[in-house]
């Protein structure tokens, strides 16, 4: 079974709850699904983040018994374990748009607590695509984009979410970067030079198997970064 | 996380100080399309034609010249050595760099060097 077939699997499992209005699919599958007929040919970590908006917890909670093939973990009840090897985990993050993008909370609850991780607050929704069947919401493209780069990205799976904001960066449009631009000067200073820190960080990371190429993109890169300061220099 | 928060802010403040150095480096390696370690009598050979060496050079200990020069002229350096543009020993090692910017990028730098403080 390839990892696109358990992705699909763990959507078709997971399907009365990415149907819920206002769930989302974030994280690291997003890029992978973005590709034609959701090829899935990025190698990340074997798990699908699904994005609860707090204000759709409750409604949310009421399908939990809908979802096929998946329980609870033991030590982490927002984490659901696939019952075989035939399906990815599944992360149940929350979203809260008034929140902090530096900051997070937990959302406490006994069926579903929910790590409501900041940086999603500057997420939006986007379009919904048809993965053989279920309806699944993605993100816009520029809200994902930039909680990638503004969020601290250390280590070996903080230079593997780089690249994946790469992979974002590489199918955003003119729109989308506008957007980009548009949220970025709305950030904090603080928040903007992480930004531009991680972009840097970006242009200088040497390829990886089964990830977007940085050398290919490294004008772009660089392009994005000028663009940007200049935005900071406005908003300072 | 209210402990990264507080990291961050701190680093935020830091950036014109000396501990942004990597940053500071860092953002002008993201406008190299390409870098080469070239011998030092040609990297002052470049400055004596009027090229700025890049302020974050002498940031770091020991100190490294830095400059952009246009792929022409670094064609005409005879001992220039090509390196990855990335954070690696053999980049940091190099005690001169030059550095040729992307096409829609920054203009080769002129003049004097200027000071951070």
């Amino acid at each position: 079974m390839t990892f696109r077939d358990r992705l699909l699997a763990t959507i078709r499992a997971a399907r009365p709850v990415l149907e819920q209005p206002g769930v989302l699919v974030v994280g690291s599958e997003v890029p992978n699904l973005l590709e034609p007929d959701a090829a899935a040919t990025l190698i990340v970590s074997q798990d699908l983040d699904i994005g609860v908006p707090v204000d759709c917890h409750a409604a949310v909670k009421l399908r939990l018994g809908d979802i096929r093939d998946l329980v609870p973990s033991a030590d982490e009840p927002s984490v659901w374990v696939p019952a075989s090897r035939d399906l990815l985990e599944v992360n149940f993050v929350g979203i809260d748009p008034t929140q902090d993008p530096s900051e997070a909370y937990v959302l406490e609850d006994e069926r579903l607590p929910l790590l409501v991780f900041g940086a999603l607050s500057l997420i939006e929704p986007g379009a919904a695509i048809d993965i053989e069947g279920t309806r699944v919401r993605l993100p816009r493209p520029a809200g994902l984009l930039l909680e990638k780069l503004v969020t601290d990205r250390t280590g070996d799976k903080g230079e593997r979410d780089l690249l994946v904001a790469l992979g974002l960066l590489w199918t955003s449009g003119a729109d989308d970067l506008q957007e980009l631009e548009d949220s970025f000067a709305r950030l904090r200073p603080e928040l903007r030079h992480a930004v531009c820190s991680n972009l840097t960080i970006l242009s200088l990371l040497a390829p990886r198997a089964g990830m977007p190429d940085p050398l290919a993109r490294r004008a772009e890169v660089a392009a994005l970064l000028r663009r940007l300061e200049a935005r900071d220099r406005e908003s300072a | 996380m209210r402990s990264r928060v507080l990291v961050r802010s701190w680093d935020y403040r830091q950036r014109r100080h000396a501990r942004g150095v990597w940053f500071r480096l860092r953002r002008i390696l993201a406008d190299a399309a390409l870098a080469y370690a070239i011998p030092r009598e040609d990297a002052l050979g470049l400055m004596a034609e009027g090229l700025r060496a890049e302020p974050v050079g002498q940031e770091l200990h020991p100190p490294r010249l830095i400059l952009f020069a246009s792929r022409g002229r670094i064609a005409k350096i005879a001992g220039a050595r090509p390196l990855h543009v990335r954070l690696e020993a053999e980049l940091l090692a190099a005690e001169c760099l030059a550095l040729i910017p992307f096409e829609a990028g920054p203009p080769v730098r002129r003049g004097p060097t200027p000071t951070r403080r």
